[in-house]
């Protein structure tokens, strides 16, 4: 039995996930961070960074289940919650309601109930990193919207920073993503 | 006076769904319909693209089945500069193709089908998921996590990337696989086909044993099948010929490049997404008591389309089956059942295939130069025959797409066995959480996945069904 492979965004101790569809203009966003990271020569060590797209649940569902996973998941999405476009903002999973936590919706990406179970369950430090979208069109049509790809770097500096400051701190660190949360 | 029962969006499928059920005065099932959204504004986007970046580009309509998409536009590529590939090109995208099926059944079974079963539909919704399995049965969750990154290990080893692949391209494959690649992947893929075994096994000894009466019950409605063969008849989902099978097991076979002879599309005003049915057959019904030009696609269509299956342990797995259902079997549950069949078969065809020699040669790939043409690329992804028709320019730049997917093929059936199943469940009015769920488990058997362009985080999912009488008041609200 090949018992010691374990996926590096499962054996990583910070994993980012950018999340979203590139075909519907700023639901682009989470890619574009993941790309931008990617495209980074000098990532900080214990960082995975994966472009996950629209196929993010797989790769929760692994998490969920494996017995070696990440210390901590930052996901990075684009959001519509009437904010100013391009702003970046950090919605609270403990706004979820109860009623939803174990309806397990898929392709809802990602589904609020399964980072729940991820953070409260498994007890990973589960964070998302949102962007105010300016439009999410009804059809295809590629390009993110001027403001959101403003925002794109900095929300690259910011989990740079965070992972960075992880890393100093090592693993027991309880304000983790403290830039994050400043936002 | 009239009700309407809403459950919006349908949990556990891909996408969203919404299904509406119509009760008379009585409280009897009138009528119901699902209403998906689909992705729009694709084939559009993608006119005066140079039509060897649409290998590329097709990944992104899809999180759940992006492998299939990729390859059937590589195909439709080959097909459009009018190349035969090399056979390692080909046997290398039919591997990808093998193992990212064993993935994805594996995922269906388990996180989205599996709890119906391991749980039972009456079970609270709480439990009734893959931590309910999880916690019922620790072990097996183990063994499918492991086989799950087996399956994302094999494809980075091949193709460099498991999500959004890119190395199927017009003419092959781009990269060949190294010996050493070859001997790593190799171990990995009879640890799967292990892990199938062990989970065919599993499910009919302690689940669809259990379950006999609700298979034989359920969404069960009377269609045809569609899927792809090879030349002997047997079980292909990279390759071959459609076959068109009739309710009564009659059929005809065709090339996929000629699906428009065989294949209309019919539209109805209450949902977007089309429905596809047999030309050939008569004017398109889905009246449950004489339906008309209405056929399947996905695991059980294969399994029924089939004459048999090339690897003995799947082969063996289908003549149990018919013994059991007949052929063609046309339980809408068995889709369930036929998944793991077709599950045994991938996993014995990726060993298959990592032992043929050929495997490994350097000649993955020819050139290719743009013209003029049409082509059409075929292959079975895990929701159904998947279809891409492209035309080009004298320039290679594409002039026309047609794309059908898996589910829009399964599109009449799925209203149908929901339709059968809430007539069957819900009498003088009285439904429940229960009905609800198995009104479901008809839609979850299909495996839809009924919009790839839907992404937004949506703090209000819930499965919701509302009771409103005819004049639009809402007498109830059920939610969970």
């Amino acid at each position: 039995m090949i018992s010691d492979f374990i996926p590096e965004y499962c054996s990583s101790p910070i994993l980012v996930l950018g999340c979203g569809n590139i075909l519907f203009g700023d639901d682009g966003f989470g890619p574009a961070v993941a790309q931008s990271l990617l495209a980074k020569a000098d990532l900080p060590e214990g960082l995975c960074v994966i472009d996950a797209g629209t196929s993010v649940r797989e790769i929760l569902f692994d998490i969920t289940l494996s017995k070696t996973r990440p210390r901590r998941i930052i996901i990075v999405d684009a959001i519509d919650k009437g904010l100013k476009p391009g702003v970046l903002f950090r919605p609270s999973l403990k706004s979820v309601p109860l009623k939803k936590l174990d309806d397990f919706s898929m392709h809802q990406v990602p589904t609020s109930n399964l980072l729940y179970e991820l953070k409260e369950l498994c007890r990973l430090d589960v964070e998302l990193l949102a962007c105010q979208v300016q439009t999410i069109p009804g059809k295809v049509a590629p390009g993110l919207s001027p403001p959101v790809q403003d925002a794109v770097s900095r929300a690259v500096e910011m989990i740079l920073r965070a992972a960075s400051d992880d890393t100093h701190r090592g693993a027991n660190a309880q304000d983790q993503l403290s830039d994050l949360r400043r936002i | 006076m009239g009700k309407t029962i809403t459950i919006s969006p349908v949990t556990r499928i891909e996408g969203h769904a919404k299904v509406t059920i119509y009760l008379d005065d009585s409280g009897n099932v009138a009528d119901t319909f699902v209403n998906v959204v689909e992705l729009r504004g694709f084939e559009q986007f993608v006119i005066g693209r140079p039509v060897e970046e649409m290998p590329r580009i097709v990944t992104s309509i899809c999180g759940v089945c992006p492998w299939h998409h990729h390859l059937a536009s590589a195909k439709a590529n080959d097909a459009v500069f009018g190349v035969e590939i090399p056979p390692a090109g080909r046997k290398l995208r039919e591997l990808c193709q093998n193992i990212a099926y064993c993935s994805d059944k594996i995922l269906h079974f388990f996180f989205l089908a599996g709890p119906d079963f391991v749980m039972g539909p009456d079970a609270d919704y709480s439990v009734r998921n893959v931590f309910g399995i999880l916690q019922a049965n620790p072990e097996v969750g183990k063994k499918v996590v492991h086989a799950r990154y087996l399956g994302t290990q094999m494809l980075n080893i091949i193709s460099g990337k498991s999500i959004h692949p890119v190395t199927a391209v017009p003419g092959g494959f781009s990269k060949p696989l190294l010996e050493e690649e070859r001997q790593k992947v190799l171990p990995m893929a009879i640890e799967v086909l292990e892990f199938a075994k062990f989970a065919i096994s599993f499910a009919k000894e302690n689940l669809f044993s259990k379950y006999l009466d609700a298979i034989n019950s359920l969404g069960v409605i009377e269609t045809g099948f569609l899927g792809l063969v090879a030349d002997d008849g047997s079980l292909e989902i990279y390759d071959g010929k459609l076959r068109l099978m009739k309710p009564d097991g009659s059929y005809e076979e065709f090339e996929p490049k000629d699906y428009t002879e065989y294949i209309g599309e019919h539209i109805e005003p209450w949902s977007y997404l089309k429905f596809p049915y047999a030309k050939k057959w008569g004017d398109f019904s889905m009246d449950l008591d004489s339906p008309s030009g209405i056929y399947r696609t996905n695991a059980l269509a294969r399994i029924n389309v089939c004459e048999k299956i090339a690897t003995p342990l799947a082969q063996a797995e289908l003549e149990e089956f018919r013994e059991k259902f007949g052929r063609p079997a046309q339980q809408t549950l068995l889709y369930n059942w036929a998944r793991l069949i077709e599950l045994v078969y991938a996993a014995e065809r990726a060993v298959e295939l990592l032992n043929d020699p050929e495997i490994t040669s350097k000649e993955t790939r020819v050139p290719v130069t743009p013209r003029a043409a049409r082509g059409v690329g075929c292959v079975e992804a895990p929701r159904g025959t998947l279809i891409h028709d492209y035309e080009t320019d004298e320039n290679g730049l594409v002039t026309n797409c047609n794309l059908i997917v898996g589910t829009t093929h399964n599109n009449a059936p799925i209203n149908m066995s929901v339709k059968q199943a809430a007539m069957s469940l819900i009498k003088d009015g009285k439904y429940d959480q229960g009905i609800l769920n198995r009104v479901e488990m008809a839609i979850r058997a299909y495996d839809p996945c009924l919009s790839c362009a839907t992404h937004a985080f949506d703090e209000t999912l819930s499965v919701k069904m509302d009771i409103v009488d005819a004049s639009g008041n809402v007498l109830a609200k059920l939610e969970n």
